[in-house]
């Protein structure tokens, strides 16, 4: 599915996603809010990092899992990019 | 080697998800299953350093796997362990001749071995080495330190570090601190959370459905699973992901929802709960710590089949996104909230489980592939789905209890359920998906009813007419004595079969027939069959009412009766039939042979119109598959109104056989069936199954030999078939049919060697076909209960005058255009190999508490017991709403309720035990010989809610639970767990059991029989007396897998088996112990006369205890002796024996050469059976009083027995002398397992050898003791491994 149409991810994508799965606007989300407290679930989480994944990301879902904030999911998509980019 | 920093931590409380677990696995201290296990098949050259190096790391770091759970004072308390940190072992398989399987092996072993969560252990890392560039990377941990995901967790971890190693990258963060997960889970048990939770599942469970799974039984895990795999293709998957984007649904939910329908289809309901996991990692500590935390919950199942797929699966849907918002709350938790507890009230059924993120992790320069080992106990059957998040490809993997499904049907299960939700997404609606596959319903609808075969068309009268002319001599009918030739019958039957045509009967008309049994009746059938006409048997015993209403509506010309019938229809007396005449034309093969009426469901009597096609069909199928010939001799017993004495009346007269016709009333009478079935040299007769159990109960059937029996009319139970072989020397054949498919459609040979359980219907006969379909009328597979219908050649033309009640039974045949089926309406389910299940009628399908019943099997049980002659059990509701199980039963000797009672609560779960067991002198039956229902009296279950704890154990108990449940009085019947006990609450419970009765039934027990009056039963059974129960015939001496064949054990001289005590506990759990017993240590038991007539007796009671296997047998001394002899027996009554141990017995020959004991060797005899050694009491004198007081002092079970009881061992002990030096051995074509007393028996000439001549091997094993302790606790350690092996699986 990596077929190049998927944007590369930034945090401002992530951000967008995160929101429209809470049916937000983007503003609403703040980098240290909790997501579940926004009422993102776990079916719903898994459904987009599904997606972010099948556009080329490896993402680990336990560590995503881990700390429910846009920060925390940026710095392991992050980290996920660059170990893409040295590997 | 380094352990990772985490140096001794303090004791930790168990999270909840723990609780469960390890409570389950304290219940079953003994069972593996709660291991989980897996392994990558690494292909590619391997850095063996570098993999230590990154599996090591990984144990540093996940302390779970070291734990060691404890029993503490404070309660369970579990601590990391450094030293119990599994580091990996390496295994070097590489020179074995077949590494892979010797590795597998390996794996599997270890897998099997339970493990003490105090031990530690929990945990094991293997590589095994099958070569330089192939290994096996096996990893194995204990449910309580991992689940599925963290398994997966310490995977990528190994992979992270693996990779670093190798090419220097980033190994990632560490994995998380168990600590921190104990810790959340101590804080969500004290959060407001909880409570909220708490409160939105009882609110989503409100009227929900009692649970049934796919399969019946109990849902109580066993000790491993049936594993099976299957696929849902990527075009399926890609069609799964679409929908589910279309309608802003997540696939998994989606996929969750579909395998919901799929389970609910196969439970027949309009609504099912299955269990869906939740990882309930997300945000929390335990994403990335190793751990046990997967949760599963309920989800309710009501899918709109007929609704687009995308609405019909919505209801599920939106309850998932619900179930995540509340998903950190226990399924255990709401299941003791919801006071569904015990085996019969479950939370769910199948669990459906959905790995979205399955993704093997990429280890440098290798290939991996996953092989799952074990994911921890399954209690019913588990959906488990995974795959990669780009692959549109999953993978399907089933896992099945054992205990309620086969290995056969788990791969099914795997295969059908990939199916229908593939078909699913393919229709775009569930109503448009069969539940079998093609492949099933090709099977199922086409393959098993091939059967074609060339029959000629002509009529019954054609095929008589051949029959009489080519014989006429020989003897048609034996009746009273008489006989008649067929040169007689063909007279006097055309004679009156021109009467009638003289009146202008013929074809298309009805005549009425109401005889007696007799040659006229014969003749009366015959002969207006040879008119053209059709017959309508009447029974003159029959209401008057009933025969007016039959008569108004069936309008027959003429009626053939001793007197005038009800209205004005012309009657035609014996008395004035012609003596000859000459036959008119006769029917042809269109034409209607009988109408005959049965009840039907609403009391409107219906009449069946049979065609000769479809009868002649019926006839010449049975004529030829059973080969008759002119030489049999076919009992006439059944009334003609009964579409059973179709086939009795003329198969002779097609097969120029006699007909010998029983006198009027005797097919009522046992003796009088025996006497005639001897007398008459009968070859064949019928018998409805409760008919044939009375006769079977009834002396003079015993050794009666024919050539074969027929069963037809109720269902033939597995209990009868083995009494029946263990009576009585005859082929039997079970037969079904309605009245409205010409007799019988299917047959199955019920003959000695068939073992099912329950005995089948079989499959169909020539030119018949079989569907068993559900409400859609759509195929079901093989172990699915569905409707039953009949197709092909026998069906009935029509219900006389009731053109809307034909068009409602007899529908178009889907299968088949043009043709008809009918509609039985009864319930049956194909087994695997095609052949049909009958069970019970789709509206009296008994159903108590979620649990679909076999009345059968609670009948098989209740029958086992001596003290009962025959029974049914029924469903009664005589108050609304409160449907109970009640026993009608004919009692035996010795009929004991309580006794009674307690025997079948041994047999069968605790939901199948009848609430009232009612005695009655004889169950009343209607005039086809079938259970008068309606004449059954309501049973009195005394008032209000259940009675009160009556004997002693009861008292005991009831006390007991209502301290542990803080409520003043408890009943009977009131179940612990209803009342609001708890697994903890049930620990308890059993302590004080332990307390207060100094033995301990386990908790298991608790679980099973969850009321008073049930858990005293096991106490009681599991006890020597009081009471009398430890005396019965047949006694069970240790409870084992009920699957497996028990072992046997026969009493010694004084006639009594508790001796065999030790020998049972050493062969528990994993085998039954029954114990025989002297039958005549009752005063009122006559004492048999040869050894021989004693083993018979016993072998009888071996057959009808009906479990499974072969035959294991055991005895000690006199025990020995009379186990060979039984050995001789059952073999030849056919039945398999497997060991045939002896302990420490000698053949009678050694016996008689012995001077014949005095008085005082009797006593002394008894005072060993107490477990006293004669020798050591000297001064003891040798009378019966100073005997009897000494046993009394000494505190053994014996000495506690009444006198009575004592005086009937003395009585055995002598009668057992006399028997033994009056027998002379069989020879036992099998192998004799000898257990020498090796100590004892110096300067005498017993020697194991002499068993030679009876035996066809003996095999000797010592037993370094004497005779008199071979029972004992130190012989029996050395004699259960030896009976163990000989017993074999």
């Amino acid at each position: 599915m990596a077929d190049g149409t998927n944007p590369p991810m930034t945090r401002e994508r992530m951000r967008a996603d995160i929101a429209r799965a809470l049916r937000m606007d983007p503003e609403e989300v703040g980098g240290d809010d909790d997501l579940n407290d926004l009422g993102l679930d776990s079916m719903r989480a898994m459904n987009m990092v599904l997606r972010w994944t099948e556009g080329g990301l490896q993402l680990d879902f336990g560590e995503l899992a881990e700390r429910l904030t846009l920060n925390a999911w940026w710095a392991v998509a992050e980290r996920a990019t660059e170990k893409r980019a040295n590997g | 080697m380094a352990d990772g920093g985490h140096a001794s931590t303090p004791d930790l409380p168990l999270t909840e998800a723990q609780e469960g677990l390890w409570f389950a696995q304290r219940l079953d201290p003994g069972n593996p299953v709660f291991n989980t296990g897996q392994y990558l098949d690494l292909r590619g050259p391997l850095d063996l350093p570098a993999f230590r190096a990154a599996v090591d790391g990984t144990v540093a770091e996940a302390d779970s796997l070291a734990l060691r759970i404890l029993e503490a004072p404070g309660g369970v308390v579990q601590r990391p362990d450094p030293a119990l940190r599994p580091w990996l072992e390496v295994v070097d398989v590489s020179t074995e001749a077949d590494p892979l399987a010797a590795a597998r092996e390996a794996m599997l072993r270890d897998m099997r071995r339970a493990v003490d969560p105090a031990r530690g252990g929990m945990a094991s890392e293997r590589l095994y080495r099958l070569s330089s560039s192939h290994h096996l990377w096996y990893q194995r941990a204990h449910h309580l330190v991992l689940d599925g995901f963290g398994t997966e967790l310490l995977v990528r971890r190994v992979a992270a570090l693996y990779a670093a190693r190798l090419t220097g990258a980033d190994p990632g963060q560490p994995l998380g601190p168990f600590a921190a997960t104990v810790a959340e889970d101590a804080a969500y048990r004290a959060s407001p959370k909880r409570a909220v939770d708490a409160a939105h599942w009882r609110r989503a469970m409100e009227g929900a459905p009692e649970v049934t799974g796919i399969a019946e039984g109990a849902a109580m895990t066993a000790r491993s699973a049936h594993r099976a795999e299957s696929a849902i293709g990527a075009e399926a998957g890609g069609a799964l992901r679409r929908l589910a984007a279309a309608h802003d649904i997540a696939w998994p939910d989606l996929l969750t929802a579909l395998l919901g329908a799929y389970c609910c289809r196969l439970t027949g309901e309009a609504e099912t709960v299955v269990g869906v996991t939740f990882m309930n990692r997300f945000g929390s500590a335990a994403a990335r710590a190793p751990s046990t935390q997967m949760n599963v919950l309920p989800l309710r199942i009501r899918p709109d089949e007929s609704a687009p797929l995308h609405e019909a699966v919505e209801d599920a849907v939106t309850q998932l996104a619900r179930l995540r918002r509340h998903g950190r709350y226990r399924g255990e938790q709401l299941r003791r909230d919801l006071g569904r507890l015990g085996a019969g009230r479950r939370l769910h059924g199948a669990i459906v489980n959905i790995q979205p993120f399955h993704e093997i992790p990429a280890f440098p320069g290798l290939t991996a592939e996953l092989h799952l080992l074990g994911t921890g106990p399954v209690d019913d059957i588990t959906f488990d789905l995974r795959t990669d998040p780009g692959a549109a490809t999953l993978r399907l993997d089933v896992e099945a209890n054992p205990n309620l499904y086969s290995a056969e049907e788990a791969r099914a299960h795997a295969v059908r359920a990939a199916h229908f939700v593939t078909a699913a997404l393919a229709a775009g609606r569930l109503a448009d998906v069969p539940t079998a596959t093609p492949d099933e319903a090709q099977r199922h609808v086409f393959e098993v009813n091939r059967t074609e075969h060339p029959v000629p068309d002509t009529t019954l009268v054609a095929l008589i007419a051949a029959t009489m002319q080519a014989g006429p001599d020989a003897t048609a009918l034996r009746f009273e004595g008489r006989s008649a030739t067929y040169r007689e019958l063909d007279r006097r039957s055309a004679a009156l079969a021109a009467a009638l045509a003289a009146r202008g009967v013929g074809p298309g008309d009805l005549v009425a027939v109401s005889l007696d049994r007799s040659p006229e009746l014969v003749v009366a059938l015959l002969g207006t069959m040879r008119a053209g006409a059709a017959y309508l048997p009447l029974d003159p015993a029959h209401p008057a009412e009933r025969l007016a209403r039959i008569l108004a509506s069936a309008k027959p010309r003429i009626a053939l009766a001793p007197a005038a019938l009800p209205g004005d229809v012309p009657v035609l007396p014996p008395a004035d039939w012609p003596a000859v005449g000459t036959v008119p034309a006769g029917p042809s093969p269109d034409d209607a042979a009988y109408a005959i009426y049965t009840s039907g469901s609403t009391g409107e009597p219906k009449g069946a119109v049979i065609g000769h096609r479809a009868i002649v069909n019926r006839l010449e199928w049975m004529r030829q598959h059973y080969g008759f010939t002119a030489g049999d001799r076919i009992l006439q017993k059944t009334p003609a109104t009964f579409d059973v004495s179709v086939w009795e009346f003329f198969l002779p007269l097609i097969a120029g056989a006699t007909l010998v016709l029983a006198p009027p009333g005797a097919h009522r009478d046992p003796a009088a069936i025996a006497r005639l079935l001897r007398e008459e040299g009968i070859s064949t007769a019928h018998f409805v199954p409760s008919m044939l159990a009375a006769f079977l109960a009834h002396p003079d059937s015993r050794g009666l030999e024919m050539a074969r029996v027929f069963c037809s009319g109720e269902e033939l139970t597995a209990d009868i078939r083995d009494r029946f072989h263990a009576t009585m020397r005859a082929q039997l054949h079970n037969l079904y049919g309605p009245t409205e498919a010409a007799v019988d459609v299917t047959f199955w040979d019920a003959s000695q060697g068939d073992g099912s359980r329950p005995v089948p219907i079989g499959r169909p006969v020539w030119n018949t076909r079989l569907y068993v379909l559900d409400d859609a009328l759509r195929p079901v597979p093989p172990g699915v209960t569905g409707h039953l219908f009949i197709a092909g050649v026998q069906l009935a033309r029509e219900y006389l005058g009731r053109p809307d009640l034909t068009a409602r039974a007899f529908i178009p045949d889907p299968f088949h255009a043009g043709e008809r089926m009918y509609r039985t309406g009864d319930l049956a389910r194909f087994r695997a190999d095609g052949a049909i299940l009958y069970l019970g009628r789709s509206d009296g399908q008994v159903k108590l508490r979620g649990f679909r019943i076999e009345r059968g099997e609670i009948e098989a049980a209740i029958a086992a017991s001596p003290m009962v002659r025959q029974v049914r059990v029924i469903a009664r509701e005589d108050r609304p709403g409160d449907k109970r199980l009640i026993a009608y039963l004919v009692p035996a000797r010795d009929y004991d309720v309580a006794a009674l009672r307690a025997g079948v609560a041994a047999r069968v779960p605790n939901y199948m035990v009848p609430s009232a067991f009612v005695a009655l002198d004889a169950l009343p039956v209607n005039t086809s010989g079938k259970l008068d229902r309606a004449a059954l009296p309501a049973p009195d279950l005394g008032q209000g809610r259940g009675r009160p704890p009556e004997t002693g154990t009861e008292r005991r108990l009831a006390a007991l639970v209502a301290e542990v449940l803080n409520l003043p009085e408890i009943g009977a019947e009131d179940d612990f767990f209803a009342l609001g006990g708890h697994s903890l609450l049930a620990v308890d419970l059993m302590l004080r059991v332990q307390q207060e009765f100094g033995r301990d039934p386990g908790l298991g027990a608790l679980f099973e029989h969850p009321t008073v009056a049930r858990l005293a039963a096991v106490m009681d059974a599991a006890s020597l007396p009081p009471g009398d129960n430890g005396l019965r015939p047949l006694i069970r001496l240790g409870r084992g897998d009920e699957s497996r064949a028990p072992l046997f054990v026969v009493h010694p001289a004084g006639g009594i088996a508790w001796c065999y005590g030790n020998l049972a506990r050493a062969l528990s759990p994993e085998r039954s112990v029954l114990g025989l017993q002297a039958p005549s240590l009752d005063a009122e038991v006559l004492p048999p006369r040869t050894l021989e007539a004693l083993a018979a007796d016993y072998a009888a009671r071996v057959v009808a205890a009906g479990q499974p296997g072969p035959v294991h047998l055991a005895g000690w001394s006199v025990g020995g002796i009379i186990a060979q002899a039984m050995a001789v027996r059952l073999r030849e009554i056919g039945r398999e024996v497997g060991a045939l141990a002896l302990l420490d017995a000698y053949p009678a020959d050694a016996w008689r050469a012995e001077p014949e004991p005095d008085a005082g060797a009797m006593l002394r005899a008894l005072i060993a059976i107490a477990g006293h050694d004669p020798a050591q009491h000297p001064d003891l004198p040798m009378e019966r009083g100073a005997v009897m007081a000494f046993l009394r002092r000494g505190g053994t079970p014996l000495g506690r027995l009444p006198d009575a009881v004592l005086d009937g061992v003395v009585r055995v002990v002598e009668g057992n002398n006399r028997l033994v030096r009056g027998h002379h051995h069989g020879r036992y074509d099998g192998v004799l397992t000898h257990f020498r007393a090796a100590r004892d028996h110096a300067g005498r000439a017993l020697s194991p050898a002499m068993w030679t001549p009876y035996a066809r091997r003996v095999e000797v094993v010592e037993v370094p003791c004497l005779h008199g302790e071979m029972v004992g606790a130190a012989a029996t350690d050395l004699i259960a491994p030896a009976l163990r092996r000989v017993m074999g699986g």
